[in-house]
Protein backbone atom coordinates (compact mmCIF):
# COMPACT_ATOMS: atom_id res chain seq x y z
CA UNK A 1 0.00 0.00 0.00
CA UNK A 2 1.30 3.50 -1.03
CA UNK A 3 1.83 5.78 2.01
CA UNK A 4 2.43 9.61 2.07
CA UNK A 5 5.27 8.95 4.13
CA UNK A 6 8.42 7.70 1.89
CA UNK A 7 10.95 7.04 3.84
CA UNK A 8 13.97 7.68 1.00
CA UNK A 9 12.67 11.02 1.24
CA UNK A 10 12.02 11.52 5.62
CA UNK A 11 13.36 14.91 5.65
CA UNK A 12 10.33 15.98 3.32
CA UNK A 13 9.15 19.66 4.90
CA UNK A 14 6.10 19.66 6.91
CA UNK A 15 2.77 19.60 4.81
CA UNK A 16 0.88 22.80 5.04
CA UNK A 17 -2.78 22.98 6.79
CA UNK A 18 -4.89 21.33 3.81
CA UNK A 19 -8.46 21.85 3.29
CA UNK A 20 -9.51 19.16 4.65
CA UNK A 21 -9.07 21.00 8.51
CA UNK A 22 -11.29 23.54 7.44
CA UNK A 23 -14.42 20.96 6.95
CA UNK A 24 -14.05 20.08 10.29
CA UNK A 25 -17.24 20.20 12.81
CA UNK A 26 -16.38 23.37 15.60
CA UNK A 27 -17.12 21.03 18.43
CA UNK A 28 -13.71 20.65 20.34
CA UNK A 29 -15.23 17.45 22.32
CA UNK A 30 -11.90 15.38 22.38
CA UNK A 31 -13.68 12.41 20.76
CA UNK A 32 -14.76 14.35 18.27
CA UNK A 33 -15.04 11.97 15.10
CA UNK A 34 -13.79 14.61 12.64
CA UNK A 35 -10.96 12.52 11.70
CA UNK A 36 -13.41 10.07 10.21
CA UNK A 37 -16.12 12.11 8.23
CA UNK A 38 -15.72 11.84 4.46
CA UNK A 39 -15.36 14.78 2.16
CA UNK A 40 -16.88 15.30 -1.06
CA UNK A 41 -13.58 16.56 -2.61
CA UNK A 42 -11.29 13.45 -1.52
CA UNK A 43 -14.06 10.86 -0.85
CA UNK A 44 -11.36 8.33 -3.17
CA UNK A 45 -8.42 9.51 -0.91
CA UNK A 46 -10.75 8.82 2.37
CA UNK A 47 -11.59 5.37 1.35
CA UNK A 48 -7.71 3.82 0.73
CA UNK A 49 -7.70 4.60 4.49
CA UNK A 50 -7.35 1.19 6.53
CA UNK A 51 -9.29 1.85 9.97
CA UNK A 52 -7.81 2.09 12.87
CA UNK A 53 -9.64 2.20 16.16
CA UNK A 54 -8.80 5.27 18.53
CA UNK A 55 -9.11 4.76 22.56
CA UNK A 56 -8.87 8.08 23.24
CA UNK A 57 -8.14 9.52 26.88
CA UNK A 58 -6.02 12.45 26.04
CA UNK A 59 -7.18 14.39 28.88
CA UNK A 60 -7.22 11.18 31.47
CA UNK A 61 -3.77 10.53 33.71
CA UNK A 62 -4.03 6.96 33.76
CA UNK A 63 -1.42 4.57 35.46
CA UNK A 64 1.22 2.94 33.53
CA UNK A 65 0.78 -0.28 34.29
CA UNK A 66 -3.51 -0.30 32.80
CA UNK A 67 -2.57 0.82 29.86
CA UNK A 68 0.29 -1.30 29.55
CA UNK A 69 -1.80 -3.96 30.24
CA UNK A 70 -4.51 -3.16 27.37
CA UNK A 71 -1.91 -2.99 24.87
CA UNK A 72 -0.47 -6.30 25.47
CA UNK A 73 -3.98 -7.91 25.33
CA UNK A 74 -4.42 -6.34 22.36
CA UNK A 75 -1.83 -7.70 20.90
CA UNK A 76 -2.70 -11.00 22.17
CA UNK A 77 -5.86 -10.63 20.76
CA UNK A 78 -4.35 -9.41 17.18
CA UNK A 79 -1.59 -12.07 17.11
CA UNK A 80 -4.21 -15.14 17.55
CA UNK A 81 -5.98 -13.89 14.40
CA UNK A 82 -2.62 -12.79 12.35
CA UNK A 83 -1.89 -16.99 13.45
CA UNK A 84 -5.17 -17.97 11.77
CA UNK A 85 -4.09 -15.78 8.76
CA UNK A 86 -6.87 -12.69 9.78
CA UNK A 87 -6.25 -10.00 11.18
CA UNK A 88 -8.30 -7.38 13.33
CA UNK A 89 -7.96 -3.43 12.86
CA UNK A 90 -5.02 -1.44 13.77
CA UNK A 91 -5.73 0.17 17.03
CA UNK A 92 -3.91 3.75 19.03
CA UNK A 93 -4.33 4.24 22.59
CA UNK A 94 -3.79 8.25 24.06
CA UNK A 95 -3.03 8.99 27.33
CA UNK A 96 -1.15 10.98 29.92
CA UNK A 97 0.30 8.74 32.81
CA UNK A 98 0.92 9.51 36.49
CA UNK A 99 4.44 9.96 36.92
CA UNK A 100 7.05 6.76 36.52
CA UNK A 101 9.77 5.69 35.03
CA UNK A 102 10.08 2.73 32.40
CA UNK A 103 12.90 0.97 31.26
CA UNK A 104 13.16 -0.98 28.19
CA UNK A 105 14.55 -4.82 27.28
CA UNK A 106 18.20 -3.31 27.33
CA UNK A 107 18.19 -0.67 30.35
CA UNK A 108 20.55 0.29 32.35
CA UNK A 109 21.40 0.72 35.82
CA UNK A 110 23.74 3.05 35.06
CA UNK A 111 21.09 5.93 33.85
CA UNK A 112 19.51 6.05 37.23
CA UNK A 113 20.46 8.33 39.31
CA UNK A 114 18.99 6.86 41.87
CA UNK A 115 19.37 2.91 43.78
CA UNK A 116 16.75 0.71 41.48
CA UNK A 117 15.14 -0.57 44.48
CA UNK A 118 14.87 3.03 45.79
CA UNK A 119 12.87 4.61 42.96
CA UNK A 120 11.53 8.16 44.28
CA UNK A 121 8.62 7.06 41.72
CA UNK A 122 6.96 3.61 40.78
CA UNK A 123 9.39 2.03 37.95
CA UNK A 124 8.51 -0.59 35.02
CA UNK A 125 11.00 -2.69 33.73
CA UNK A 126 9.12 -3.22 30.17
CA UNK A 127 9.79 -4.86 27.31
CA UNK A 128 10.13 -2.11 24.62
CA UNK A 129 13.12 -1.11 23.21
CA UNK A 130 15.50 2.10 24.49
CA UNK A 131 16.42 3.00 27.88
CA UNK A 132 14.80 4.44 30.81
CA UNK A 133 12.45 7.78 30.37
CA UNK A 134 9.76 9.48 32.93
CA UNK A 135 6.28 9.78 31.86
CA UNK A 136 3.94 12.12 33.46
CA UNK A 137 1.06 14.98 33.64
CA UNK A 138 1.97 17.25 31.08
CA UNK A 139 3.18 14.47 28.10
CA UNK A 140 0.92 13.15 25.61
CA UNK A 141 1.42 9.41 25.48
CA UNK A 142 0.30 7.22 21.85
CA UNK A 143 0.65 3.58 21.74
CA UNK A 144 0.08 2.47 18.10
CA UNK A 145 -0.56 -1.16 17.45
CA UNK A 146 -0.36 -1.37 14.08
CA UNK A 147 0.33 -4.32 12.07
CA UNK A 148 3.82 -3.48 9.73
CA UNK A 149 2.12 -5.89 7.17
CA UNK A 150 0.12 -2.92 6.49
CA UNK A 151 2.59 -0.21 6.43
CA UNK A 152 5.99 -1.19 5.97
CA UNK A 153 7.56 -4.43 7.09
CA UNK A 154 10.70 -2.34 8.52
CA UNK A 155 11.27 -1.33 11.93
CA UNK A 156 13.70 1.63 10.64
CA UNK A 157 10.64 3.32 8.90
CA UNK A 158 8.68 2.69 11.54
CA UNK A 159 10.74 4.76 14.22
CA UNK A 160 11.02 7.52 11.42
CA UNK A 161 6.97 7.16 10.53
CA UNK A 162 6.69 8.06 13.73
CA UNK A 163 9.46 10.54 14.43
CA UNK A 164 7.90 12.05 11.20
CA UNK A 165 4.10 12.49 13.05
CA UNK A 166 5.98 14.68 16.04
CA UNK A 167 7.66 16.97 14.06
CA UNK A 168 4.34 17.96 11.74
CA UNK A 169 3.10 18.40 15.04
CA UNK A 170 5.59 20.90 16.10
CA UNK A 171 5.64 22.89 13.31
CA UNK A 172 1.85 22.81 11.98
CA UNK A 173 0.81 23.86 15.44
CA UNK A 174 3.15 25.74 17.43
CA UNK A 175 5.43 26.71 14.61
CA UNK A 176 8.36 24.96 16.33
CA UNK A 177 11.59 23.57 13.86
CA UNK A 178 12.17 19.96 15.05
CA UNK A 179 14.30 17.51 13.95
CA UNK A 180 15.96 13.98 14.11
CA UNK A 181 19.53 13.47 15.46
CA UNK A 182 20.69 10.33 13.34
CA UNK A 183 21.73 7.28 15.80
CA UNK A 184 19.26 9.16 18.04
CA UNK A 185 15.96 8.30 17.72
CA UNK A 186 13.19 11.18 18.97
CA UNK A 187 12.35 14.12 18.27
CA UNK A 188 14.87 17.33 19.20
CA UNK A 189 14.20 20.84 19.04
CA UNK A 190 18.04 22.18 18.83
CA UNK A 191 19.66 19.65 21.33
CA UNK A 192 16.69 18.82 23.60
CA UNK A 193 14.47 16.35 23.06
CA UNK A 194 10.53 16.61 23.07
CA UNK A 195 9.78 13.07 21.83
CA UNK A 196 10.81 9.81 23.34
CA UNK A 197 10.20 6.71 21.12
CA UNK A 198 10.40 3.05 22.02
CA UNK A 199 8.93 0.09 20.71
CA UNK A 200 8.09 -3.61 20.86
CA UNK A 201 7.49 -5.57 17.51
CA UNK A 202 5.74 -8.80 17.78
CA UNK A 203 4.92 -10.89 14.64
CA UNK A 204 4.81 -7.42 12.78
CA UNK A 205 2.91 -6.10 15.31
CA UNK A 206 3.85 -3.02 17.35
CA UNK A 207 3.45 -1.60 20.64
CA UNK A 208 4.45 0.56 22.94
CA UNK A 209 5.12 3.64 21.13
CA UNK A 210 6.08 7.64 21.30
CA UNK A 211 5.84 10.44 24.22
CA UNK A 212 5.67 13.94 23.40
CA UNK A 213 6.52 16.56 26.19
CA UNK A 214 3.81 18.84 26.09
CA UNK A 215 3.47 20.81 29.82
CA UNK A 216 5.62 18.20 31.48
CA UNK A 217 6.92 18.70 34.81
CA UNK A 218 10.61 18.26 33.66
CA UNK A 219 11.97 17.43 37.12
CA UNK A 220 11.61 14.33 37.21
CA UNK A 221 13.95 13.82 34.37
CA UNK A 222 16.83 15.07 36.38
CA UNK A 223 16.82 12.10 38.39
CA UNK A 224 17.90 9.84 35.49
CA UNK A 225 20.36 9.84 32.09
CA UNK A 226 16.88 10.31 29.80
CA UNK A 227 17.60 7.51 27.19
CA UNK A 228 20.61 7.05 28.44
CA UNK A 229 22.34 9.78 26.40
CA UNK A 230 24.24 12.38 28.81
CA UNK A 231 25.39 15.64 26.99
CA UNK A 232 21.69 16.66 25.64
CA UNK A 233 18.73 17.93 27.42
CA UNK A 234 14.79 17.45 27.55
CA UNK A 235 12.67 19.45 26.46
CA UNK A 236 8.63 20.41 26.28
CA UNK A 237 6.97 22.15 23.69
CA UNK A 238 5.46 24.95 26.98
CA UNK A 239 8.96 25.96 27.61
CA UNK A 240 9.99 26.33 24.52
CA UNK A 241 6.84 28.61 23.55
CA UNK A 242 7.36 30.94 26.75
CA UNK A 243 10.36 30.51 28.07
CA UNK A 244 9.69 28.72 31.26
CA UNK A 245 8.51 25.08 32.52
CA UNK A 246 7.54 26.02 36.31
CA UNK A 247 4.44 27.78 37.08
CA UNK A 248 4.92 31.86 37.26
CA UNK A 249 1.93 33.63 38.93
CA UNK A 250 4.12 36.81 37.17
CA UNK A 251 4.04 35.58 33.76
CA UNK A 252 0.74 35.81 32.98
CA UNK A 253 -0.32 32.44 31.72
CA UNK A 254 -2.17 30.55 33.62
CA UNK A 255 -3.22 27.06 34.41
CA UNK A 256 -5.68 26.49 31.74
CA UNK A 257 -3.04 27.61 29.14
CA UNK A 258 -1.68 23.75 29.40
CA UNK A 259 -5.10 22.73 29.32
CA UNK A 260 -5.15 24.71 25.83
CA UNK A 261 -1.79 23.23 24.98
CA UNK A 262 -2.71 19.93 25.02
CA UNK A 263 -5.98 19.95 23.20
CA UNK A 264 -3.79 21.82 20.51
CA UNK A 265 -1.09 19.15 20.89
CA UNK A 266 -3.60 16.69 20.98
CA UNK A 267 -5.86 17.53 17.76
CA UNK A 268 -2.46 18.03 15.90
CA UNK A 269 -1.19 14.15 16.49
CA UNK A 270 -4.27 12.51 15.95
CA UNK A 271 -4.37 14.65 12.43
CA UNK A 272 -0.77 14.21 11.60
CA UNK A 273 -0.87 10.22 12.69
CA UNK A 274 -3.90 9.48 10.04
CA UNK A 275 -1.46 11.33 7.60
CA UNK A 276 1.73 9.69 8.27
CA UNK A 277 0.37 6.14 8.54
CA UNK A 278 -2.90 6.53 6.11
CA UNK A 279 -5.40 5.24 8.73
CA UNK A 280 -8.68 6.30 9.67
CA UNK A 281 -9.68 6.84 13.26
CA UNK A 282 -12.95 5.23 14.91
CA UNK A 283 -13.31 6.35 18.28
CA UNK A 284 -13.78 3.40 20.53
CA UNK A 285 -15.83 3.85 23.81
CA UNK A 286 -12.78 3.43 26.78
CA UNK A 287 -14.74 1.33 28.97
CA UNK A 288 -14.33 -1.46 26.26
CA UNK A 289 -10.74 -1.77 27.10
CA UNK A 290 -12.06 -1.62 31.00
CA UNK A 291 -14.39 -4.58 30.34
CA UNK A 292 -14.07 -7.25 33.24
CA UNK A 293 -14.57 -9.40 30.07
CA UNK A 294 -11.36 -8.32 28.43
CA UNK B 1 35.48 -23.59 1.53
CA UNK B 2 34.92 -25.98 4.58
CA UNK B 3 31.63 -24.32 5.55
CA UNK B 4 29.91 -24.92 1.53
CA UNK B 5 31.30 -28.50 1.62
CA UNK B 6 29.23 -29.22 5.24
CA UNK B 7 26.43 -27.63 3.33
CA UNK B 8 26.50 -29.86 1.06
CA UNK B 9 27.21 -33.02 3.44
CA UNK B 10 23.75 -31.85 5.43
CA UNK B 11 22.37 -31.18 1.78
CA UNK B 12 22.87 -34.80 1.07
CA UNK B 13 21.81 -36.63 4.13
CA UNK B 14 18.73 -34.70 3.74
CA UNK B 15 18.23 -35.64 0.55
CA UNK B 16 18.35 -32.29 -0.90
CA UNK B 17 19.90 -30.74 -3.78
CA UNK B 18 23.33 -29.11 -3.07
CA UNK B 19 23.36 -27.78 -6.18
CA UNK B 20 21.41 -24.20 -5.29
CA UNK B 21 23.53 -21.25 -4.77
CA UNK B 22 21.61 -18.05 -3.46
CA UNK B 23 20.01 -16.86 -5.95
CA UNK B 24 20.59 -12.70 -6.67
CA UNK B 25 17.83 -11.34 -9.62
CA UNK B 26 18.94 -8.23 -10.61
CA UNK B 27 15.53 -6.62 -9.13
CA UNK B 28 16.28 -7.70 -5.43
CA UNK B 29 17.31 -6.07 -2.95
CA UNK B 30 18.14 -9.40 -0.86
CA UNK B 31 21.91 -9.50 -0.60
CA UNK B 32 22.11 -11.33 2.46
CA UNK B 33 23.47 -14.90 2.88
CA UNK B 34 21.32 -18.15 2.75
CA UNK B 35 23.04 -21.14 3.33
CA UNK B 36 22.17 -24.42 2.23
CA UNK B 37 21.15 -27.68 4.41
CA UNK B 38 19.44 -24.92 6.67
CA UNK B 39 15.76 -24.57 7.04
CA UNK B 40 14.00 -21.51 7.36
CA UNK B 41 10.55 -19.93 9.15
CA UNK B 42 8.78 -17.36 7.22
CA UNK B 43 9.69 -15.10 10.54
CA UNK B 44 12.73 -14.88 9.33
CA UNK B 45 14.72 -17.41 11.95
CA UNK B 46 16.93 -20.93 10.80
CA UNK B 47 17.17 -24.21 12.28
CA UNK B 48 20.35 -26.23 12.23
CA UNK B 49 19.27 -29.89 12.86
CA UNK B 50 22.16 -32.27 13.63
CA UNK B 51 21.04 -35.86 15.28
CA UNK B 52 18.91 -35.09 17.73
CA UNK B 53 19.90 -31.18 18.46
CA UNK B 54 18.70 -28.30 16.44
CA UNK B 55 20.48 -25.28 16.55
CA UNK B 56 17.98 -22.22 15.99
CA UNK B 57 19.02 -18.39 15.19
CA UNK B 58 18.30 -15.59 13.05
CA UNK B 59 19.17 -15.20 9.42
CA UNK B 60 21.36 -12.67 7.16
CA UNK B 61 18.70 -10.91 6.42
CA UNK B 62 16.68 -10.77 9.03
CA UNK B 63 20.10 -8.87 10.99
CA UNK B 64 20.63 -6.71 8.38
CA UNK B 65 17.26 -5.48 8.60
CA UNK B 66 17.35 -5.13 12.12
CA UNK B 67 20.62 -3.11 12.13
CA UNK B 68 22.67 -3.42 15.15
CA UNK B 69 21.65 -5.67 17.57
CA UNK B 70 22.18 -3.67 21.21
CA UNK B 71 20.22 -6.72 23.24
CA UNK B 72 19.49 -9.71 22.88
CA UNK B 73 17.08 -11.71 25.46
CA UNK B 74 17.43 -15.56 25.81
CA UNK B 75 15.25 -18.44 28.14
CA UNK B 76 16.54 -20.39 30.57
CA UNK B 77 17.82 -23.72 29.57
CA UNK B 78 15.42 -26.55 30.61
CA UNK B 79 12.37 -24.44 29.24
CA UNK B 80 11.07 -25.21 26.12
CA UNK B 81 9.93 -23.92 22.81
CA UNK B 82 7.12 -24.14 20.65
CA UNK B 83 6.86 -23.70 16.96
CA UNK B 84 6.08 -20.39 15.90
CA UNK B 85 6.07 -18.50 19.41
CA UNK B 86 8.64 -15.86 20.91
CA UNK B 87 11.20 -17.66 22.63
CA UNK B 88 13.58 -14.02 23.24
CA UNK B 89 13.56 -10.99 21.65
CA UNK B 90 16.74 -8.61 19.99
CA UNK B 91 16.68 -4.97 20.67
CA UNK B 92 17.85 -2.69 18.00
CA UNK B 93 17.31 0.89 17.23
CA UNK B 94 15.11 1.49 20.14
CA UNK B 95 12.90 -1.47 18.83
CA UNK B 96 12.40 -4.76 20.40
CA UNK B 97 11.37 -7.47 18.21
CA UNK B 98 10.32 -11.13 19.52
CA UNK B 99 12.38 -13.88 18.08
CA UNK B 100 10.24 -16.98 17.15
CA UNK B 101 10.93 -20.76 17.47
CA UNK B 102 10.69 -22.37 14.20
CA UNK B 103 10.07 -25.72 15.78
CA UNK B 104 8.77 -27.21 19.56
CA UNK B 105 10.94 -28.98 21.91
CA UNK B 106 13.32 -28.49 25.10
CA UNK B 107 15.72 -26.46 25.37
CA UNK B 108 19.08 -27.54 26.09
CA UNK B 109 21.54 -24.36 25.76
CA UNK B 110 21.98 -21.09 25.44
CA UNK B 111 24.49 -18.79 23.65
CA UNK B 112 25.66 -16.86 26.61
CA UNK B 113 27.99 -14.93 25.16
CA UNK B 114 25.12 -12.80 23.62
CA UNK B 115 24.55 -10.97 26.44
CA UNK B 116 27.90 -9.54 26.20
CA UNK B 117 28.46 -9.78 22.53
CA UNK B 118 25.45 -8.92 21.04
CA UNK B 119 26.36 -8.01 18.07
CA UNK B 120 27.55 -11.51 17.35
CA UNK B 121 23.94 -11.94 15.56
CA UNK B 122 24.82 -9.20 12.93
CA UNK B 123 28.73 -9.98 12.39
CA UNK B 124 28.08 -14.23 12.54
CA UNK B 125 24.50 -15.00 12.26
CA UNK B 126 24.80 -18.51 11.30
CA UNK B 127 27.56 -19.14 13.25
CA UNK B 128 28.90 -17.73 16.82
CA UNK B 129 25.24 -15.88 16.84
CA UNK B 130 23.64 -19.04 17.65
CA UNK B 131 20.97 -17.98 19.80
CA UNK B 132 19.24 -21.80 21.01
CA UNK B 133 19.63 -25.36 20.92
CA UNK B 134 16.41 -27.37 21.49
CA UNK B 135 15.78 -31.01 21.08
CA UNK B 136 12.98 -31.41 18.96
CA UNK B 137 9.90 -32.75 20.22
CA UNK B 138 8.56 -33.37 16.77
CA UNK B 139 10.86 -33.61 14.37
CA UNK B 140 8.20 -33.55 11.62
CA UNK B 141 7.66 -30.03 12.24
CA UNK B 142 11.14 -29.38 10.27
CA UNK B 143 9.59 -30.60 6.62
CA UNK B 144 7.05 -27.67 7.12
CA UNK B 145 9.65 -24.86 7.22
CA UNK B 146 11.36 -23.67 3.94
CA UNK B 147 14.58 -24.86 2.39
CA UNK B 148 17.64 -22.16 1.40
CA UNK B 149 16.18 -21.92 -2.14
CA UNK B 150 12.37 -21.31 -1.20
CA UNK B 151 13.55 -18.80 1.47
CA UNK B 152 15.55 -16.96 -1.12
CA UNK B 153 12.68 -16.34 -3.15
CA UNK B 154 10.74 -15.67 0.35
CA UNK B 155 12.89 -12.64 1.22
CA UNK B 156 13.07 -11.38 -2.78
CA UNK B 157 8.88 -10.98 -2.18
CA UNK B 158 8.92 -9.65 0.87
CA UNK B 159 11.06 -7.37 0.47
CA UNK B 160 10.16 -6.14 -3.16
CA UNK B 161 6.62 -5.72 -1.63
CA UNK B 162 8.00 -3.24 0.98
Amino acid sequence: MTSSFNYSTHLIPPRPITSQSTQRPTSQRPTASHHTTTEPNSSLQQTNKRRCKCYDMYKQVVPFAEAWSWQKSIVEERKLLVDGNEDGLDSLIVVQHQPVYTLGTASSEENLNFDIKDSPLPLYQTERGGEVTYHGPGQLVLYPILNLRFQKMDLHWYMRALEEVVIRVLFSAFSLKASRVEGLTGVWVGDKKLAAIGIRVSKWLTYHGLALNVSTDLSPFSRIIPCGIKDRGVGSIKELLIGSNRPSSTSGYHEEGDGKLIDIAHESLLKEFCEVFQLELCHQSVSILRSPDR
Amino acid sequence: MALRMWASSTANALRLSSATRPHFSPLSRCFSSVLDGLKYANSHEWVKHEGSVATIGITDHAQDHLGEVVFVDLPETGGSVTKATGFGAVESVKATSDVNSPISGEIVEVNSKLSETPGLINSSPYEDGWMIKVKPSNPSELESLMGAKEYTKFCEEEDAAH
